[in-house]
């Protein structure tokens, strides 16, 4: 990979060990990649902030870096921590998870990244078209990449920390315009109607896709919220980071290899992520974390109503979504529900606050709880989420 | 007798231990016991082994990017191996080697290599010497 002299000193080290550390991260994978050289970067996203996912294992490296002075060089931005400190009724009760937790996010912000904590930093600041990014959190990429049309890697923590810190990424994958055509056409052959469908057809799509760019056939105007459902959705059972929401977008061309989803595949998959028939003790809303408009839809249906006691109903949304909405919040908490930001049901502690049965209309949500959450999972559409949880 | 093989250098340095070889891939992240250095991952053929001071040889990691923290912490507290040989690099384990300060190789048949071998490892180069004593045919 080619540096230039102002890079070559920082990877010498002359501006000290944290940019020399970050700096060798970039022309590492650079390298593996066979990048040609650094692009500048418009921002950064750093996932791994949640102390229940990444442990003790980060602090002692962000202790290191911070004591080194670093800082990031761009606008960056962190993905949800494992607790709303506005909730503590709600969240985990041991001290000490209270304390290694807020510990990371004070580091986070030290090397100047914004804690907003949230998978969803779109919504406080959308990127401009074409503008490179370091995106961590692969809902966030394939959003990012699909919907924004900026264009980011699918980053991980560390590698989206370096870029922040140098203000740099190395120009490979799907910074490149050759690496951005769809060649794969898919036939829906069933429209999706809710945003659960829109998941469901993520997951089963995922699975067999790998790491190409499909253009979508048959979607009858999706809107943004649906769109951040099937993302989400396919970049967790998938590696893809990059799809065309209609095939007569841009870039994509017509004699693509063709694959055709059924109405019994959407089945099949929603089926797959549903592990249990018991009642829930949690109904969860908000993966990706909710939109203006998702808050509204979820408090004008719930408007009225009255959540059982015996379950847990969760909303997510940024803390700024959550600010926008206020009325929908009151709403929503009127009928017993909560809004939680900064935090969301995959990267908090479930098991330890009394859930044994998830209910979810995030499919993203009900493929990682079994094993990141150790629950049984319900996947189910909105509509029946709120059933389940009213009187 | 005296093995080398050649790869690609990851990260540099020269490091000289015994091997502790897999032929599975490795998730940092939830597969390794970040305070004693233990392989814990469920069905792993190094399941109960220690990292410490070993030379590393797998196929390539897998799972979360957080796997690279976990190779820095190791290492740093002392539980973690000498120098990394894989097959195929993959970013997690690049990222942990680069901050950790290992060195790495990759791009080597792993195969010709034996738990308890005594190996060097040369990340300037890219080069992995076995050092086998001869046994005498019976």
């Amino acid at each position: 990979m080619h540096l230039t002299k102002e890079e070559e000193k920082i990877y010498e080290g002359e501006e000290g060990w944290a940019y020399q550390i970050a700096m060798r991260i970039l022309v590492k994978l650079g390298d593996l990649f066979k990048a040609d050289w650094l692009i500048p970067i418009d921002s950064a996203h750093v996932s791994g902030v949640s102390y229940k996912t990444i442990g003790d294992a980060a602090i002692e490296l962000f202790e290191a870096l911070v004591e080194a002075g670093a800082k990031s060089k761009v606008r960056s931005t962190a993905n949800p921590a494992g607790i709303d400190y506005n909730h503590l009724e709600e969240m985990i009760k041991l001290p000490e998870m209270h304390r290694k937790q807020a510990k990371i996010i004070n580091l986070y912000e030290k090397m100047g990244i914004d804690p907003i904590l949230t998978c969803t930093p779109y919504y406080i600041s959308r990127p401009k078209e074409g503008v490179h990014l370091a995106w961590a959190e692969s809902s966030t990429v394939i959003y990012a990449n699909s919907v924004l049309h900026s264009w980011t890697n699918r980053e991980g923590g560390p590698s989206a920390l370096a870029a922040a810190l140098i203000g740099k990424t190395p120009n490979y994958g799907v910074h490149k315009p050759e690496n951005r055509q769809a060649n794969v056409l898919v036939r829906v052959e069933s429209d999706p109607k809710d945003e659960a469908e829109f998941g469901a057809l993520g997951i089963h799509l995922g699975r067999i896709l790998k790491d190409e760019v499909p253009a979508f056939e048959g979607l009858l105007h999706p809107n943004e919220d649906q769109l951040k459902h099937l993302g989400a959705a396919m970049a967790s059972t998938g590696m893809t980071s990059l799809f065309y929401p209609c095939a007569s977008c841009p870039k994509s061309s017509s004699r693509l290899e063709t694959i055709s989803v059924t109405a019994d595949d959407l089945k099949n998959a929603s089926e797959s992520l549903s592990t249990t028939n018991e009642a829930p003790d949690m109904i969860y809303i908000g993966c990706p974390h909710c939109s203006f408009k998702e808050m509204k839809k979820v408090a004008q249906r719930i408007k009225g109503r009255k959540i059982r006691e015996d379950v847990k109903f969760w909303v997510c949304a940024s803390r700024y979504v959550r600010e926008k909405a206020e009325s929908y919040v009151r709403m929503i908490e009127a009928a017993g529900g909560k809004v939680i930001s900064d935090t969301c049901a995959v990267v908090t502690w479930l098991k330890e606050i009394g859930v044994d049965v998830l209910m979810t209309n995030s499919a993203k949500t009900a493929y990682y709880a079994p094993t990141m959450n150790k629950t049984e999972t319900i996947f189910a559409s909105l509509d029946e989420c709120i059933e389940a949880a009213c009187q | 007798m005296q093995i080398e093989l050649k790869g690609r250098p990851i990260m540099a340095g020269v490091s000289r231990g015994r091997a502790l070889v897999s032929s599975k891939p490795l998730s940092f992240l939830g597969g390794v016991d970040l305070k004693t250095g233990k392989v814990i991952q469920k069905n792993h053929d190094l399941c109960g082994r220690r990292l410490a001071d070993t030379i590393l040889c797998f196929p390539h990691g897998h799972g979360s990017t957080v796997g690279s923290y976990v190779i820095y912490s190791l290492v740093k507290r002392k539980v973690g191996p000498k120098a990394i040989v894989n097959e195929t690099a993959d970013p997690v384990v690049v990222v942990g080697a680069v901050i950790a300060e290992v060195p790495m190789v990759d791009k080597i048949d792993i195969s010709q290599i034996r738990t308890g071998d005594l190996v060097e490892v040369n990340g300037d180069k890219g080069v992995v010497r076995i050092f086998r004593e001869e046994k005498p045919c019976i």
